[in-house]
């Protein structure tokens, strides 16, 4: 068919708007972030760097900074573990079982991550545990447990059993296969959900919020100047964050499509 | 393939190990916790119905309603904005698919806290909005009443939660077979009746899986009604958040917390019935 098709120009201009929905806000933050005014209001009186220069000059940032690194590191390497071999284990041995140990796993997913949290705060304060990172990252692999599970699942789907089959055949052990195999062939999924992980991570505030001591991360820090007001150096931190995460989701996008082109 | 039971385990166990230690063992415990009390800034294991009796007062059961219908507005929102969108997509484009999806998906990946404090920016009383409006010559003095009310944490929720309603949305269309619109063409449907009678029954499943990724976190929100609503749009997440903080209520915010997982389970399993596709498709 091709005739001009009338519904096909409204949908259009409908997701154009939405598309302008999801992303003006975001652009009107990393407008701010170069106004210098301390005021963030249009117009502008001018452009200004002095908003992120100062951030490098904070220190309580520096630390929060490597806090939030720590922390979303030691997440994706547990979480991305954990995960491939759920995945692998439930495709391999899950059998009739198969279906709900998938759903098991994901159930973080559905609970609010607010419930996460305080549900890990009770519980760390029943075992009267010191709160440290250590208590957050656990918090934190709860969370992205399930992203990796489906992401890696997902790509599982299209393999090739006889492969693994063939190995077997050849003497190679269970963990061989694992190393050789199956982990080469799910590596763009766990790019991405490495990447989605790290994500997820880095820009968590609500989990992080009762699990943490006197540990601060970089969102905590948003969190707290946001209690108090708006201030320039919020929409400087902000737009970094933005633009790190983005660039993240678009190479983690690409290596899913990648793979799913070649195979 | 034949595997030994140590290397099965070691696959099945260790993760759901983590699971049940830090997600099964603490809402254990919030369980526990609900039914205990605090006595002078202790908590004392001695049971009692009290907290649960205490949520039933007025002042909490308003807070939950009003939690459920500003959830309801949000969910009904993204579904009406983010169908059209998902069909689009799924049903209209070729050349640009791939990439417009991405841009979908795109603000997922970015942090709710920041999505949440643009919107301050947008609705503030020196914000965008009021500044555009005033400039206009269309308000004398600017609106204070759009920040901290129900309308701008609704706004903000659709904002961060409607992507993932466009997704398990744009999945299922995308696999519904051509050949099944031609025929409902060639039956004499119009386009109205094909969407109506086809289309959107075939897509129900993606609708309700859509409809509880946009219910259940806008139920649980809390960053989003502290930071947009506040005093006069108050949500249950807030209150159960300070339970946790300097009140020093575990108890009494368990409880609320499993009132509220209760509301949600409801609803997800309601949905998921209700949601599957009818017909003979």
């Amino acid at each position: 068919m091709t005739r001009r098709d009338p519904a096909k120009l409204v949908l259009g201009a409908w997701t154009g708007v939405v598309l302008l929905f999801l992303f003006a806000p975001l652009v009107i933050v990393a407008i701010f972030s170069v106004n210098d005014s301390t005021i963030s209001r249009f117009p502008m009186s001018g452009l200004t760097l002095g908003w992120y220069r100062k951030l490098f000059g904070n220190a309580a940032l520096h630390a929060a900074l490597v806090n939030s690194l720590i922390i979303a590191f030691a997440t994706v390497v547990l979480s991305c573990s954990l995960g491939i071999l759920s995945a692998v284990g439930i495709h391999r041995y899950g059998g009739r079982l198969a279906g709900g140990l998938r759903a098991f796993s994901l159930t973080p997913m559905m609970v609010p991550r607010l419930v996460i949290g305080i549900a890990l705060l009770s519980f760390y304060n029943l075992l009267q545990a010191d709160l440290s990172l250590l208590t957050v990252i656990a918090g934190h692999v709860v969370m992205t447990l399930p992203y990796v599970i489906l992401i890696t699942s997902a790509r599982l789907v299209g393999f090739d059993k006889s492969l693994e089959e063939a190995a077997w055949d050849l003497g190679a052990g269970t963990f061989t296969i694992f190393r050789e195999i199956t982990v080469p062939f799910l590596k763009p999924a766990i790019v991405a959900a490495a990447l989605m992980s790290f994500t997820l991570s880095f820009d968590e505030v609500v989990v992080t919020f009762f699990t943490t001591g006197n540990d601060n991360t970089l969102p905590m820090i948003i969190w707290s100047m946001l209690r108090f007001g708006i201030t320039p150096e919020v929409n400087a931190i902000a737009t970094i964050t933005v633009l790190i995460t983005g660039l993240f989701a678009v190479v983690a996008e690409l290596s899913l499509r990648q793979a799913q082109a070649r195979t | 393939m034949r595997a030994k039971v140590s290397t099965v385990l070691a696959f099945l166990a260790a993760p759901k190990l983590w699971l049940i230690i830090f997600f099964i063992l603490p809402m254990m415990t919030m369980v526990l916790y609900s039914f205990w009390r605090v006595a002078d800034y202790q908590i004392v294991a001695d049971f009692t119905l009290r907290n649960y009796q205490k949520i039933g007062g007025n002042l909490y059961v308003n807070v939950f309603l009003s939690t459920i219908r500003l959830s309801l507005y949000v969910t009904a929102l993204s579904l009406l904005i983010g169908y059209p969108v998902a069909y689009f997509l799924a049903r209209k484009v070729r050349r640009f698919r791939l990439t417009l999806l991405l841009l979908v998906i795109l603000p997922l990946w970015t942090s709710y806290l920041v999505r949440t404090y643009a919107w301050m920016l947008i609705l503030g009383t020196q914000g965008v909005v009021n500044q555009a409006l005033m400039s206009l010559g269309l308000i004398d003095a600017p609106f204070t009443a759009l920040l901290y009310s129900d309308v701008a944490v609704t706004i903000a929720l659709v904002h961060i939660y409607m992507p993932y309603l466009i997704l398990p949305l744009y999945a299922v269309l995308e696999k519904i077979d051509p050949s099944v619109l031609e025929a409902a063409w060639d039956l004499g449907g119009g386009r109205l009746r094909t969407f109506l009678s086809v289309i959107l029954p075939l897509s129900l499943p993606g609708i309700a899986s859509g409809c509880l990724f946009v219910f259940i976190p806008s139920m649980g929100a809390f960053v989003t009604p502290e930071l947009l609503g506040g005093t006069r749009s108050i949500m249950i997440g807030s209150i159960i958040a300070q339970q946790f903080g300097v009140a020093y209520e575990y108890p009494f915010g368990s409880a609320m917390a499993l009132v509220l997982m209760g509301l949600i389970f409801a609803a997800a399993a309601a949905t998921l019935r209700y949601g599957r596709p009818r017909g003979t498709a």
